[in-house]
């Protein structure tokens, strides 16, 4: 009996811990730079899921992506050594394609908001001006999921969930696609817009 | 030297050379899997150079893996996602955790086991404490007390063995393999999953008490696969919903997935850890 109770109570303390840390920064003058954009980008997600839905929480969510990530270096990244060869109209309609897909990805992805909390662990700041945000997503049954957050320059370069990482994902998944449909950007360009499009 | 051997050679009696037949063909055989092993490495430690983290992963058998895979998903699709979906939705929150407390615990003496080749004796004697007080204290496993008296829960598996002393890139795992029914795998998982499975006590005790207890064995591995797939499903209906080539991105997130695990068990002794790697990344400029 006792150990349950002290079980409960080690969870209670934890539950205590996660919320406290997990309130966004205001008055934590001593957080980084990164830290504060994590909080703050990871609390207006969780606003915009909790009020809007639909088309609403899409654009929402599109604004904050572009306001808080680094969406044309990530879509760089993403088409890897195939950005060389693209044209520069194609560049263009491809970053906008994949900025549309990952908002309607994240609108969809979470439904409704199930009581998720994000806990901002260590940043280790590195000699090339990245900085790695370590987090955990609290939710409310089940283990918490463990995240990761690359900065550069005041924005989110790269999101990790549990090691895997969105760009890298994306970087196999596109260049998987060109070269099974003849080794060029814009047949891809045309299945993301028309993904986009539904 | 010569004509002395074959002087004795001549004088034995049939049964004697009979053994030396023998041990010959066992000398042979050990050789030649000597052999294999060192093959497996060369494959292993292939293509270890110049690796940025950035390149793709090595998937020579892509043709016939996407022919297994197709089957997978037609197995999962009529089978094994629905069944999940009615185990996570139908049965009770508590029951689901005891179903995976007690498959948890049938796997500890395994994980205890890589722990010891892993190097790491001392958390095996946790592992095998938690086997002890779940078995008893924990109603043969259904409930894990274990963790409430501080004895914390690792999940090892002998692909994260390998992984931990292959001296490469955890990225790189070897060439890719979709298995049957089981799905991604690589060269060093699959490795693993076959270690795993021959060093399992529990297998090895149904098979030599001649015990009818395959059905027991089935229920198990079929339990293990309803339960982990109906935690998987929330992440892989979003990879498969937000991906053009469903083959391709999952093959990308399980080897990244696997990489970190080892990565993790080795940060502690490896010099050249993620964070290092990671200033290398080609998607770092």
């Amino acid at each position: 009996m006792s150990m349950l109770a002290s079980r409960r109570v080690a969870f209670h303390l934890a539950a205590a811990a996660a919320v406290s840390i997990a309130l966004p920064g205001i008055g934590t003058a001593v957080a980084a730079d990164p830290v504060q954009l994590v909080q703050t980008t990871a609390q207006q997600v969780i606003d915009i899921v909790k009020t809007k839905t639909g088309a609403d929480r899409q654009a929402a969510i599109l604004a904050v992506l572009q306001a808080n990530f680094d969406m044309p270096a990530m879509g760089r990244s993403a088409l890897g050594t195939h950005w060389n060869q693209a044209t520069e109209s194609e560049r263009a309609r491809f970053l906008k394609a994949v900025a549309t897909a990952e908002a309607k990805a994240y609108s969809e992805r979470f439904g409704q908001y199930g009581g998720q909390t994000l806990t901002v662990g260590k940043v280790t700041p590195r000699a090339n001006g990245v900085s790695i945000v370590d987090s955990r997503l609290n939710q409310t049954t089940g283990q918490p999921i463990k995240l990761e957050w690359e900065v550069r320059n005041d924005r989110i370069a790269d999101v990790k969930v549990e090691g895997v990482s969105m760009v890298m994902t994306r970087r196999s998944d596109f260049n998987s696609y060109i070269q099974n449909n003849g080794g060029k950007v814009e047949p891809l360009v045309k299945e993301l817009e028309a993904r986009a499009a539904r | 030297m010569f004509v002395a051997r074959r002087f004795r050679a001549s004088e034995m009696d049939p049964g004697s050379a009979l053994m030396i037949g023998v041990k010959r063909t066992i000398g042979a055989s050990i050789r030649r899997s000597v052999v294999a092993v060192a093959l497996a490495g060369t494959v292993l430690g292939g293509c270890a150079t110049k690796d940025t983290g950035a390149a793709e992963v090595w998937d020579p058998l892509e043709t016939p893996n996407r022919f297994i895979f197709s089957i997978n998903r037609v197995v999962d699709i009529i089978a094994l996602r629905p069944l999940a979906v009615m185990y996570r939705d139908l049965t009770p929150e508590r029951a689901q955790t005891g179903v995976r407390n007690l498959l948890d615990n049938l796997g500890e003496p395994v994980t205890a086991i890589n722990e010891i080749f892993q190097g790491e004796p001392s958390r095996a004697a946790t592992t095998m404490a938690r086997f002890l007080v779940n078995s008893t204290i924990g109603v043969a496993g259904l409930f894990d007390v274990a963790t409430s008296f501080g004895l914390e829960r690792t999940k090892e598996d002998f692909g994260k063995t390998i992984g931990l002393w292959a001296g490469v890139e955890p990225e790189n795992g070897g060439f890719y393999l979709m298995l049957p029914g089981i799905g991604p795998s690589n060269a060093r998982d699959g490795t693993g999953l076959m270690m795993d499975y021959l060093v399992d006590p529990f297998r090895i005790l149904t098979f030599n008490l001649a015990v009818d207890w395959d059905y027991y064995q089935f229920a198990r591995y079929g339990m293990n696969a309803v339960d982990y797939r109906s935690r998987t499903i929330f992440a892989l209906d979003d990879l498969e919903k937000n991906s053009l080539d469903y083959y391709a991105a999952l093959r990308s997130a399980y080897t990244q997935n696997r990489a970190d695990q080892i990565r993790q068990k080795r940060e502690k002794t490896d010099t050249r850890s993620e964070l290092e790697r990671r200033d290398t990344l080609a998607l770092v400029r």
